[in-house]
């Protein structure tokens, strides 16, 4: 089938001829090339188009006040999807890895549906539910409670989305801590509650810490879910994300590009920051 | 006394783990509990911990009843085979854990600590994290942190299994001289024998749950008891013969029966046990020497370098008769295999090569505890049952092993009325009741208390009526067999009547692959009750000439090998429908025994739904022995 090529080694036949050292360098380079248009090229055009009008326009795009309460809303959302994610994720996580009860797998499975199913499916869902026209909204409206385009809707919809990625982060972990560590801990006389925040929790620390930054990187990009439950009202429920998404519409690239760089550049920072972390033994000081 | 089990049982589902254990740990002593993957070891440690609850029985710890008190009420010291070390603490944190939960006060948690450190040999590491120490350090850990709160027993749980070779001997001498100095009484649990050896004041050999001997490593190697114990500590041989007079007679030899050997009856069989390193083989045709019980003419079936020691396989001639019991016959052997050790030095003097002619003695040997064939008679009150017990007291006396008459009462009302029904029984047939010789009555239900017992008391055969016309029982007695065949891996006995004796035995082996198991129980049973056995095989077709002589060969060596048992065995063999031509020969024959093979495969167990075992059982009025 192959026609062998100019640069394949010389035939069987005769004396072993010189060949190159170590292998072609070839698949590298075509990795670069699937990335460049790919990866590398929309990233750079993020941060050339916003330095486009120098740091001053820069700045004053980013000072606009919708512009700064996205970002400010948005980090807010993060830090509250994460925070609550940390606890309710690290209890389903530990529940499901430690107990024994018929539907334990199919209820594994179903908690992590929503890493599968499209945001917007998420955020429709939710609104059906919890909506002035929801199954439940349409008693909860009447009395005043409105839970959709709020941020308590947003920060449903962003807990719900994430949830899969806090359980991926820490469920593992705990799998991997033998039955015989708790074993030991109750032998040694310490009670349930005891052993959970003395032995386990600690144990899960790396897990949760991770678990936590990704929900909270997810929380800051998600797009799909929120813009179905927020209603995307400005300086209300808008986040960074609908807030590059609406100025982008409207034609104001400048503004959209300064807050999509400052996003890309938080992430990154994340990004770098769980890498990092994720290579370090897992012990409190070191 | 530290430690005190009285009948502790535990199943889980269906399978029983640990069976009626009884155990007494002493103050300060270092007691191992040797037993094999699965045998109920682990599981009796963990209910001492607390961890598992034991179904029935008692636990004490130092006079105090713990039976039902969670872990945390019982302060043991548990030690893990995988460490369980907590990772996020330090070494010191890990042994001050103890001490944390006790709310010990920092100063003297730092002294405590630094003594065990020291104990360990870990002095200096305190602030290590566990990740940065081996595997053997990490145990280190381990143990001082089950040490630190002074527990009332020290559990270990195949401590040093997961060790490399060298350093799992350090931590067996460090843990020996820890134990000793702190004087705390420790159980350790291990399938290695070894470590059973250099570490135990007592040994406690388990089995399927049943703790079968306990004592001193000396006492167990030297003078085991149970066929088990003498196989698996050190691996020897064990022979049964018969008693004869002061002489134990295996096939053309005659052993003196030692001084201290238990009285044996005229004829009942006898199992010997002799060390490989007793077995004296020499080359050539030199006369056996003094003080050396000669076994007579071997030939070397391999050599087997092991280091210091080299294994040797002898096949004996002339101990026809005797049954080899460890190392197993091989099927279709026809000599008796012995197994030998020589130490490097005499295999250098006096080199061995397989196929070598050689004579074999031994220097000395051990005689075990009478046993036979362990049988349990259901009597369910109806007629067919009464003649099954009937049958299997007769069994029972022809095996020379322990029987239990078992009835099944459904409330403890009940219990005195059976009782007499099963004395009734054993005033018939003129049995006194002997240890070898029991009567008991359970409460509950039928078929999970038969199983129970069938299981707790490592039956062989257990006596079930057959069916009878009409009968409303039949059903549970279906239930009954099958579950036993499956789950206790008993063979069933159906009777439907009586026979005044067992002298003739028909082992059917038909279609298909003929069992092995099947011939080996025939042999047995035929072995003990004195019986010929004819081994039948039936064809449903004409088969290839191949198959043929494939059937033929196995139906030889069957043969072959219950004449190594010392029985009487011919061959015959028929062509046509499978149950038409079982019934012929079983009446033809006039047998007193049909036995046949359970058959396996998907199924298995529920023998009413396999083609000729079902009409067989149903069709013949002899006695049927259904083999697992």
């Amino acid at each position: 089938m192959e026609r062998p090529s100019p640069d394949s080694p010389a035939p069987i036949t005769g004396p072993p001829t010189r060949r190159k050292a170590g292998p072609s360098r070839l698949p590298v380079f075509g990795v670069l090339a699937i990335l460049l248009p790919l990866l590398f090229l929309p990233l750079a055009a993020v941060f050339v188009f916003a330095g486009r009008s120098g740091w001053s326009g820069f700045f004053s795009a980013l000072s606009q006040p919708d512009a700064l309460f996205a970002l400010r809303f948005s980090l807010l959302m993060g830090f509250a999807t994460a925070a609550v994610n940390s606890v309710i994720g690290t209890f389903i996580a530990y529940v499901l890895s430690k107990y024994r009860f018929p539907g334990r797998d199919a209820l594994g499975i179903l908690v992590n549906l929503p890493v599968a199913l499209p945001t917007v499916v998420v955020g429709t869902s939710l609104l059906l539910l919890w909506g002035p026209i929801g199954l439940l909204g349409k008693y909860l409206d009447p009395l005043g409670i409105q839970p959709m385009f709020s941020a308590t809707g947003i920060l449903l919809a962003h807990v719900l989305v994430t949830l899969p990625y806090m359980l991926g982060a820490v469920r593992p972990v705990l799998d991997t801590l033998e039955v015989t560590y708790e074993e030991a801990a109750y032998t040694i006389g310490a009670s349930r509650w005891q052993t959970f925040w003395l032995v386990i929790l600690p144990a899960l620390r790396g897990g949760i810490f991770t678990g936590t930054l990704l929900s909270f990187a997810h929380s800051l990009g998600e797009f799909g879910a929120t813009v179905m439950v927020s209603g995307n009202l400005r300086l209300r429920t808008q986040t960074a994300p609908l807030y590059v998404f609406a100025q982008f519409e409207a034609g104001n690239i400048e503004a959209a590009n300064a807050v999509a760089a400052v996003l890309a550049i938080i992430s990154f920072l994340l990004f770098l920051f769980l890498q990092r972390f994720a290579r370090r033994p897992e012990r409190p000081e070191a | 006394m530290s430690i005190v089990l009285s009948d502790v049982t535990k199943r889980f589902g269906d399978s029983l783990v640990v069976s009626r254990v009884s155990l007494e740990v002493r103050d300060g002593e270092l007691f191992v509990l040797l037993g094999s993957s699965g045998s109920g070891k682990s599981t009796l440690l963990r209910m001492v911990a607390g961890l598992l609850l034991p179904d029935s029985g008692r636990i004490e710890l130092h006079g105090r009843d713990v039976t039902y008190l969670p872990p945390q009420q019982r302060g043991t010291g548990l030690v893990f085979q995988n460490y369980s070390v907590f990772r996020h603490m330090t070494v010191a944190q890990n042994i001050e854990f103890g001490l944390r939960i006790r709310r010990t006060p920092a100063l003297r948690r730092k002294a405590r600590r630094e003594e065990l450190l020291d104990l360990v040999g870990l002095s200096g590491m305190g602030s290590r994290y566990p990740d940065q120490l081996s595997g053997g350090q990490q145990q280190r850990v381990a143990l001082a942190r089950a040490l630190a709160y002074e527990p009332a027993v020290l559990l270990l749980d195949e401590p040093f299994g997961a060790l490399d070779v060298q350093t799992r001997s350090q931590m067996r001498e460090a843990l020996k001289d820890i134990q000793r100095r702190l004087g705390v009484t420790a159980v350790l649990v291990t399938h290695d024998q070894d470590e059973a050896f250099e570490l135990a004041d007592r040994i406690g050999v388990i089995d399927h749950g049943h703790l079968l001997e306990v004592g001193a490593p000396d006492d167990l190697y030297f003078h085991p008891q149970s066929e088990f114990v003498a196989g698996f500590l050190g691996g020897g041989n064990v022979l049964a013969g018969r008693a004869e007079g002061r002489f134990i007679r295996l096939g053309s030899v005659a052993l003196p029966i030692p001084e201290a050997a238990t009285e044996q009856e005229e004829g009942a069989p006898v199992r010997i046990v002799f060390r490989p390193e007793f077995v004296v083989v020499k080359a050539g045709a030199s006369a056996p020497k003094d003080g050396v019980h000669s076994l007579g003419r071997g030939r070397v079936v391999r050599r087997t370098f092991a280091g210091a020691l080299e294994r040797v396989r002898l096949e004996v001639q002339g101990l026809q008769g005797a049954r080899p019991v460890t190392p197993p016959l091989e099927y279709g052997q026809r000599g008796t295999p012995i197994e030998a050790t020589r130490p490097a030095s005499a295999s250098e003097r006096e080199p061995l090569k397989a196929e070598d002619d050689v004579w074999v003695g031994i220097r000395s040997f051990h005689v075990l505890a009478p046993s036979g064939l362990k049988v349990l008679i259901h009597v369910d009150g109806s007629a067919v049952a009464d003649e099954g017990a009937m049958l299997g007291l007769l069994l029972g006396q022809a095996a020379g092993g322990p029987t239990t008459l078992l009835a099944v009462a459904e409330e403890s009302q009940q219990v005195e009325e059976w009782q007499r029904r099963l004395e009734e029984i054993l005033k018939r047939v003129g049995a006194a009741r002997s240890p070898w010789l029991q009567s008991r009555v359970r409460i509950g239900k039928t078929v999970p208390e038969v199983l129970a017992e069938a299981q707790e008391g490592f039956y062989e055969i257990v006596v079930v009526g057959g069916p009878a016309r009409g009968d409303r029982r039949n059903a549970l007695r279906e239930e009954l067999s099958s579950r036993l065949l499956a789950q206790a891996q008993a063979a069933v006995l159906r009777v439907k009547r009586a026979r005044p004796q067992l002298k003739r035995l028909l082992v059917c082996t038909a279609g298909g692959e003929p069992g092995k198991r099947d011939v080996v129980m025939g042999g047995r049973v035929a072995r003990r009750a004195g019986a010929v056995v004819t081994l039948f095989h039936v064809d449903r077709e004409p088969v290839s000439p191949e198959e043929d002589v494939r059937v033929k060969r196995h139906l030889e060596q069957g043969a072959a090998m219950l004449s190594a048992l010392g029985v009487q065995a011919e061959i015959r063999s028929a062509r046509g429908p499978v149950i038409e031509k079982i019934l012929d020969e079983s009446a033809a024959g006039d047998y007193d025994l049909i036995v046949l093979g359970a058959p396996t495969g998907p199924g298995s167990g529920r023998y009413g739904e396999i083609d000729h075992m079902a009409p067989v059982l149903r069709e013949a009025d002899r006695p049927i022995l259904i083999v697992p």
